[in-house]
């Protein structure tokens, strides 16, 4: 489980953080969603052990602060926003830097064509050859994401759920593949790992979601149920514009923008 | 559930079911067998290089003449004078500009990974001008303001200046784009240059106030040059470069994982902090022994790991090494150009690297830029 308690982040004189409780339970997916500049960034980078903060973080019961950064590694995977190389790399050598902690999980084994594997899991079974650079953005995530899968690979390992930490996964990918990264995501947890995703599109957040953490202002302004929280008053409220909320057949909410006016 | 897609994945550990029964072809992308054979090429090309550099030079001795020379236990295929050349001259010689050669190219390599740009160099932080700086002052104030410096350490005083002021300038970036424990490479690359700027402009005013003897002894210096290599020497360098080189290699995966940024690095569990400051302590010291010892050479640090990235690829663990072997050969090469084309006299070898590493640096620019297409 992660657990944050009452911490705030402040960068130069701004306060982006300001007193947020919250946790994320393994077998969960935690969506957390808001307006632009509401700081959901700023809670992944810190809930990633990149910035100092004030308060308690704690993973799997043990205090963030005190971790060493192998430790940390050892618990969970983070895929930034986006990622530029320097260096001509191809996609197995990017993919292959998950495997630098040395503590995927998968058995000794499988662990020599992870990549290849994780690749499979993104629709990139045959671009272990290609360049990085060479890719367009959204293949560019989707290597990310496999490299973000090798590092843990193994939802549990030695009897300790981890997690994968998902800036935007899905920002610039085209629908198909945006639902095939959530579904990983999904299955990821459902296999007893963790997922803390930051989501634009309020529609992905309702058909994936266990559980939603809406910001607002360095806030946690709602937290629930994809139900509890993506209503039309509270969308209203947060996003500043109207929107309406329908419902799927199956019973899932689903978002549409109303006129501007 | 509402989602046909989930469960493809194979469940590790257990059994796994591999979706539309694709086999893992293993090691597509993996460029680490070639990077072996490279690494074993560039190591005979290294050897056959520096034995051709004992043979090359004012005395004729033949390739084959030293081989016999070495191996047949009576000797006696070369004669007295040319046996001492080689020994006494051309060796340790050679081994200075070998261990050079390979010091400036692993700390291009280095720079460039901890910079996360391919043109990085360690000129670029400061370190070559502030060694420059010190060999300045060495030269123009040692009979004078430094005479007890001078006369305590005798020939030594002005590899070590040019060490202690490569190291004096390094250790004062650090300290300014150091704070709260992490340090900015990005302000470590701008402040470096100002550094650089302002060691210049001292070195500046040495050169103004040098006597015409000094003037030649600074700007000979400057050019870069193996010339009066000794075992003296070689002892003096050796215990500060050949552990900075032996010790590159556990940079590479942190360097590797550099690449995606420090972020990045420090998530796939990186202690970054530490490596960063390994790498500084590596690169200055053997950029300032190198410098100290023969002077400034310029671009080995730009050229060879460009050129093995294009061969084998960014990969540290095997772009270090191949850096120090191509770094020692084009180095050797350069030294026997050097001796041989103005024979009996000597050009600078500093300005040999410069002549061909400058239009190779630019060739770099333009086809980045698609400027030219090569």
């Amino acid at each position: 489980m992660i657990e944050t308690t009452n911490i705030s982040v402040t960068l130069g004189r701004r306060e982006i953080l300001s007193s947020i409780t919250m946790i994320a339970r393994p077998g969960d997916v935690t969506v957390i969603v808001g307006p632009n500049g509401s700081g959901k960034t700023t809670l992944m980078k810190t809930l990633s052990g990149d910035l100092p903060y004030r308060g308690r973080i704690t993973l799997n019961g043990v205090s963030l602060s005190s971790m060493k950064p192998w430790r940390m590694a050892a618990l969970r995977a983070v895929l930034p926003q986006s990622t530029a190389l320097a260096f001509p790399f191809t996609v197995h050598e990017i993919v292959r830097l998950g495997l630098t902690n040395g503590r995927s999980g998968a058995l000794a084994d499988a662990v020599a064509n992870l990549p290849e594997r994780a690749l499979a899991r993104v629709d990139l079974a045959d671009f272990g050859g290609r360049l990085y650079q060479e890719l367009s953005g959204g293949e560019q995530q989707r290597v990310q994401l496999a490299r973000v899968l090798c590092q843990v690979w193994s939802p549990v390992l030695e009897g300790e759920p981890r997690y994968l930490f998902l800036d935007e996964p899905v920002s610039s990918l085209d629908v198909k593949h945006q639902v095939l990264i959530m579904n990983v995501a999904r299955d990821y947890a459902r296999r007893g790992g963790g997922v803390i995703a930051v989501l634009h599109d309020l529609n992905l957040a309702a058909l994936f979601a266990d559980r939603i953490l809406m910001m607002h202002k360095g806030r946690i302004a709602v937290s629930g149920t994809v139900a509890e929280v993506l209503t039309e008053t509270t969308l209203a409220n947060i996003f500043d514009c109207r929107l309406m909320v329908g419902r799927a057949q199956s019973g899932i909410p689903f978002v549409l923008p109303q006129s501007a006016a | 559930m509402h989602s046909p897609l989930a469960g493809d994945q194979a469940a590790p550990g257990g059994a796994a079911t591999i979706s539309r029964g694709k086999p893992f072809a293993r090691g597509e992308g993996d460029r680490s067998a070639r990077a072996r054979i490279v690494l074993v090429i560039l190591a005979i090309l290294l050897a056959a290089t520096a034995i051709f550099s004992l043979a090359s030079g004012a005395s004729d001795a033949s390739v084959l003449s030293i081989v016999q020379d070495w191996f047949i236990p009576a000797g006696g295929v070369l004669s007295e004078r040319d046996h001492l050349i080689i020994m006494e001259i051309r060796l340790p010689r050679m081994l200075l500009g070998a261990l050079a050669g390979a010091a400036l190219a692993v700390s291009g390599a280095v720079m460039q990974g901890l910079f996360r740009n391919p043109l990085a160099d360690p000129g670029i932080i400061g370190i070559s001008a502030g060694a420059s700086l010190g060999a300045a002052l060495m030269i123009v104030l040692g009979a004078t303001a430094l005479a007890p410096l001078s006369a305590l350490f005798g020939i030594y005083a002005l590899p070590l200046a040019a060490f202690l002021g490569g190291l004096a300038i390094t250790a004062l970036l650090y300290r300014i784009s150091t704070r709260g424990g992490r340090t900015s490479i990005a302000t470590m690359l701008l402040a470096g240059i100002a550094i650089a700027a302002m060691a210049l402009a001292f070195t500046g005013l040495l050169i103004y106030l040098a006597n015409d003897q000094q003037l030649r002894d600074l700007s000979f210096w400057m050019l870069g040059s193996l010339a009066g290599a000794t075992w003296t020497k070689l002892w003096a360098v050796a215990p500060i470069m050949v552990p900075a080189l032996l010790s590159s290699p556990f940079l590479a995966r942190a360097l590797n994982a550099f690449s995606l940024g420090e972020a990045s690095a420090a998530h796939l569990g990186v202690p970054v902090q530490f490596f960063k400051v390994l790498a500084i302590i590596i690169v200055s010291a053997a950029t300032g022994a190198s410098v100290a010892v023969s002077g400034a050479i310029g671009f080995v640090g730009i050229v060879c790991p460009h050129l093995l990235r294009l061969l084998i690829g960014p990969d540290h663990r095997y772009l270090l090494p191949a850096s120090a072997l191509l770094g020692a050969t084009l180095l050797l090469l350069a030294d026997a150009a050097s001796r041989t084309l103005v024979a009996p006299a000597e050009l600078p070898i500093g300005i040999l690297t410069a002549a061909v590493g400058g239009p190779f640096f630019l060739w770099i620019l333009l086809r980045r830029r698609g400027v030219i297409d090569l």
